[in-house]
């Protein structure tokens, strides 16, 4: 399904947000939610991206599709570095990319009615106007499951997982390669879930999408992915292909989160050893040097404070970064 | 240990908002044993919340308990006085909400929020009850008690808070603890630290434990018995291994098929439950899940079905379990539950 080019090619990508303090207002200190991330998606997969919440991947998703300005590194959509495009040459691009928001309740516009949601980014690119733009309005809302009718109604009137759909619709609207997922399922009832996930699948073997899906539902991550990231403080800790990062977790971080996932089956359940993390994750402000998982991993060694590790390839596309498992 | 601490009989709640009666609750009937751990599992909207804040006799305006017994140790709480109810609560009965954001008040330091259950039930100083406090908070894993007892909840991370509300809701040695939804708000691994603690008191404690949630793998961690509810009603009930492995309601078959299986490393398609749950205004005079079932037949959508006793505790509100009913081969293949693929 997927060729081997890379879409999107992630380097060393930073986002600082700065903290203003003093009656001079300067900036003094940073809340580093992205540090030094990299990382790429080859056309037509789907890039999974976990951790937990204020490990920055939301932030990676908005930073890479520039909805916020980057502090450093580069962006490099099918070969072209956008990190530093103006708003006009970008605007090319953002129809190419699109994103799926988190909250349905919060990401439509309440005072527009769905054509208009659905028909903003028609208008904005000059892709259809009039009779057209109405048809392939009606066109997007019966393929994610809404009817026509349904075009003059306002986002009140629809429940969370039909305003969901609509928000794909809206992001299908342009004919985007690449969408960017950030937990578009997380506010939805576990039986209508499945029925938004499978959506997402079949337009992606329809129209050959690529995605970056970001969740900290893992086993929703699991089914959807083809390889997936897993984000600890900013930074990524290990990356590989779906099933290899699932059965044989090596950083730490990435056991812990595995083996904390509650299986819905008694059995399996009951055996389980769970590895719990015992703390909080640490302030993004002042992240502890070195390692950043340190303080909570219980294989901690003296180069884990001193160094920053870097990520690996530890065969066959497995990148770890960690001084235990690297040495 | 089979002495029935809780028993909810043919319980009715209704809102009465300005477009008519809402019947969240349309007569549910289940049991809490002394010791015992049971999750009600549903989606939103199914009545899982609500049947708590019942329970706990919370409802505000314009919800109203509209019919049926809520029997804590052989006694009716439906019709007790204010008074009376404020002694069992938090006293006897304790709940830890959903949000810890907003479940805690903000003004308070969490030290005082502790104290202040502890005060109001037992006759001791407020030395005593300080100390008391810290041993709570200790219990539930927070570090530095002593410090951390005169902190503010915004100076608390969410996990923390909900530990805290934890604490509160331990703090007079509850029988029962009602957890709606705890872990919702939280990360995955903060999750599992706060199951973990639940888990424990259950064990360790013999609390017995009222766990509601949506999500399935939490219940299969944590309870032996499961209640499913659907628009309103109870469709299934049983032990935990009954409803995962011989499901024989086709709501329960349909939310075990649609969530995915981290254990399996192929690739299948999830199966999602079609249609939108059923409106509580206007409930189906048959089947709350007639819409949306695959095996529906024509009785579904006249007649509410009755409960069907499959074992000992294992009962289904459908008509598939009639004698009558036709054989249904796709039905038969997924009576395997989780194990079916």
């Amino acid at each position: 399904m997927s060729e081997n080019r890379n879409l999107i090619e992630v380097k060393n990508l930073k986002k600082y947000f700065g903290k203003v303090k003093g009656i001079i207002k300067r900036k003094v200190e940073y809340v580093k939610a992205v540090d030094d991330v990299t990382f790429h998606i080859k056309k037509g997969e789907t890039f999974g991206l976990v951790g937990e919440s204020g490990c920055g991947k939301s932030t990676t998703g908005r930073t890479i599709i520039r909805l916020y300005e980057p502090t450093a590194g580069q962006i490099i959509y099918d070969g072209t570095d956008i990190s530093t495009l103006s708003s006009r040459e970008l605007l090319k691009y953002r129809k190419k990319m699109q994103m799926i928001f988190q909250d349905p309740y919060a990401s439509l516009n309440t005072r527009m009615t769905v054509a208009d949601i659905i028909g903003e980014s028609l208008d904005i690119h000059k892709l259809a106007s009039g009779k057209e733009r109405q048809e392939k309005i009606n066109n997007l809302l019966q393929s994610v499951g809404l009817s026509k009718d349904h075009a003059s109604r306002y986002p009140h009137e629809f429940s969370g997982g039909q305003r969901q759909r609509i928000g794909i619709a809206r992001a299908l609207a342009v004919d985007p390669e690449f969408i960017i997922c950030d937990e578009p399922i997380s506010a939805l009832d576990v039986s209508i879930q499945a029925q938004v996930v499978n959506m997402l699948e079949d337009f992606q073997e329809e129209r050959g999408l690529t995605y970056l899906f970001i969740a900290h539902d893992l086993s929703m991550v699991k089914h959807i992915s083809n390889r997936v990231g897993v984000m600890y403080l900013g930074s990524l800790v290990e990356v590989a292909e779906k099933n290899e990062l699932y059965s044989k977790p090596t950083h730490p971080y990435t056991q812990a989160l595995l083996s904390a996932i509650p299986v819905p089956d008694p059995d399996i359940a009951e055996e389980s050893k769970r590895v719990i993390l015992t703390g909080d994750v640490p302030s993004p402000i002042n992240p502890p040097s070195g390692c950043k998982f340190r303080t909570r991993c219980q294989y901690v060694k003296p180069i884990c404070s001193e160094e920053v590790p870097e990520l690996k390839d530890i065969g066959g596309g497995h990148y770890v970064a960690c001084h235990v498992v690297n040495n | 240990m089979t002495q029935k601490l809780l028993e909810v009989k043919n319980l009715r709640t209704s809102f009465f908002t300005h477009l008519g009666e809402v019947k969240a609750i349309r007569g549910i009937s289940f049991h809490v044993n002394e010791g015992e751990a049971i999750g009600i599992v549903g989606e939103s909207g199914s009545g899982k919340s609500v049947s708590s804040l019942s329970v706990m006799r919370l409802l505000q305006f314009p919800g109203k308990i509209v019919g049926g017994e809520v029997l804590f140790k052989g006694e009716n709480l439906v019709n007790k006085p204010k008074k009376e109810m404020m002694k069992i609560r938090g006293n006897e009965i304790a709940m830890i909400f959903q949000d810890p954001m907003t479940s805690l008040n903000p003004v308070f330091t969490v030290g005082n929020q502790i104290m202040e259950v502890i005060l109001k039930h037992q006759k001791i100083t407020k030395t005593e009850a300080k100390e008391k406090a810290i041993e709570m908070l200790k219990l539930v894993g927070i570090p530095s008690p002593e410090k951390r007892i005169k902190n503010y909840p915004h100076e608390f991370s969410g996990g923390m808070r909900q530990r805290a509300m934890v604490a509160i809701a331990l703090s007079c040695e509850p029988d029962l603890l009602i957890a709606d939804e705890p872990t919702t708000a939280l990360d995955v691994t903060i999750q599992a630290q706060i199951l973990d603690l639940i888990k424990g008191l259950n064990t360790k404690l013999g609390t017995s434990t009222i766990l509601i949630t949506h999500d399935l793998g939490v219940v299969a961690d944590v309870c032996s018995r499961i209640v499913v509810m659907y628009g309103g009603l109870i469709m299934e009930e049983g032990t935990k291994r009954e409803i995962f492995y011989e499901p024989r309601h086709p709501y329960t078959m349909g939310l075990l098929k649609s969530i995915p299986k981290v254990a399996s490393d192929t690739k299948t398609r999830l199966v999602p439950i079609v249609g939108t749950p059923p409106d509580l205004l206007k409930p189906p005079t048959g089947c709350p899940f007639f819409a949306r079932c695959d095996y529906a037949m024509n009785i579904c959508r006249e007649k509410q079905p009755p409960y069907f006793t499959i074992n000992e505790g294992h009962r289904a509100m459908c008509w598939l379990l009639h004698d009558e009913a036709p054989k249904n081969e796709l039905y038969d293949s997924q009576k395997g539950g989780v194990r079916s693929v």
